[in-house]
């Protein structure tokens, strides 16, 4: 999921950064024409810390192995205050852990922060059910969690398959990232149903913090 | 003269093996090679078996000087040109992950061990400052906030 340093060509390095520039601008935006932009930070910074660690977190899934990444859950929950939080996280997994790459962070920052934002559309349909009923919370928060990893993958794979250099056996490489892809799968359920869970929690306990 | 064929090939086969040895002496000509041995793996520890690997000479960094594939163990093993000194870049990759070394290497030869990542206790202490600093700034404003 977080494409490294030196795999990308550097246009496509650009073009991330130019991407995901649009997107906190936008976002920065949606976020100062709230009433009070500072209410949101302290919940942003405790999920910008789990997304950090969320990263370690490895589950087995043969040949391979995937770890979480939480952004559907913190489109969710954090709203626009994701995409920051998203580039923050991902900025100190590159810089401390090597964990996808400086020249690769605008990339990253698309591929997993848009999908945040879609997720977050996703779960404020429920509204059209009844923003009380704990069936639909449930539903749109999988349904949330599971597409935004879901769709962070995807971009993933399309971005890498389409830019496999000639220089490795092509057909091997792109054999291999299918297979990683298809990895995602169960991760998505995993991710789908443990955003269920927290926003069921979140609306027994404070409502009000899923009306970002 | 009555010249026997049996007394000719005895003759024959003194001079024509015993007399070389007396004219050559003998030398042996060697060269070192360095070996560079690497295994790549993926930051769980996991070995990219099956990895990828293109190795780019000093004098051309754009250009592939070799291809190759990890073994299961991710392991791969290759001599560079000796006639071309300077630093030598090895990528590994497999599926969108992979990671790129740079290893010097004289007109002499190396002998060293390299390390492109971080040992786990700098991982996990770097993680804690991380995580405090996130959890530091959600305290500071909510404090300020109430």
């Amino acid at each position: 999921m977080h494409i490294p340093d030196g795999i990308l060509p550097a246009t496509v390095c650009v073009a991330g950064y130019a991407t995901s520039g649009a997107a906190t601008w936008y976002s920065l935006r949606k976020i100062n024409q709230k009433e009070n932009p500072r209410e949101g930070i302290p919940k942003a910074s405790l999920l910008t810390a789990a997304f950090f660690v969320a990263s370690w977190i490895h589950i087995p899934i043969p040949p391979t192995s995937v770890h979480l990444v939480l952004n559907g859950l913190l489109g969710v929950v954090l709203g626009y205050y994701a995409f920051p939080a998203i580039l923050i996280g991902l900025f100190f997994q590159a810089v401390m852990f090597q964990h996808g790459g400086l020249t690769t962070l605008g990339v990253n920052a698309t591929i997993i922060g848009v999908p945040a934002l879609l997720a977050h559309y996703i779960f404020r349909l429920r509204s059209l059910v009844g923003n009380d009923s704990r069936v639909a919370t449930g539903v749109f928060g999988f349904l949330a969690g599971a597409s935004g990893l879901g769709l962070a993958a995807l971009a993933a794979m399309i971005l890498l398959i389409t830019t496999v250099p000639v220089v490795v056996d092509v057909e091997a490489e792109r054999a291999s990232i299918y297979a990683l892809a298809l990895a995602h799968v169960p991760l998505m359920i995993l991710e789908g149903i443990f955003t269920a869970l927290v926003v069921l929690f979140l609306q027994r306990v404070r409502p009000a913090l899923l009306e970002a | 003269m009555n010249w026997k064929p049996g007394a000719f090939l005895g003759l024959l086969l003194f001079f024509g093996t015993v007399g070389p040895a007396f004219a050559h002496g003998a030398k042996i000509v060697y060269t070192i090679d360095v070996t560079v041995n690497l295994q790549a793996m993926y930051d769980t520890g996991e070995p990219m078996g099956g990895g990828q690997v293109v190795v780019y000479a000093p004098d051309d960094p754009s250009t592939p000087w070799l291809n190759g594939t990890c073994d299961e163990e991710g392991r791969f093993s290759f001599t560079p040109d000796p006639s071309k000194p300077g630093t030598w870049d090895v990528q590994v990759r497999q599926s969108g992950h992979g990671e790129m070394v740079h290893i010097v290497i004289g007109k002499e030869g190396v002998t060293a061990q390299g390390d492109s990542g971080f040992n786990p206790l700098q991982i996990v202490l770097m993680g804690i400052c991380v995580v405090w600093g996130f959890v530091g700034t959600a305290l500071f404003f909510s404090r300020r906030s109430a």
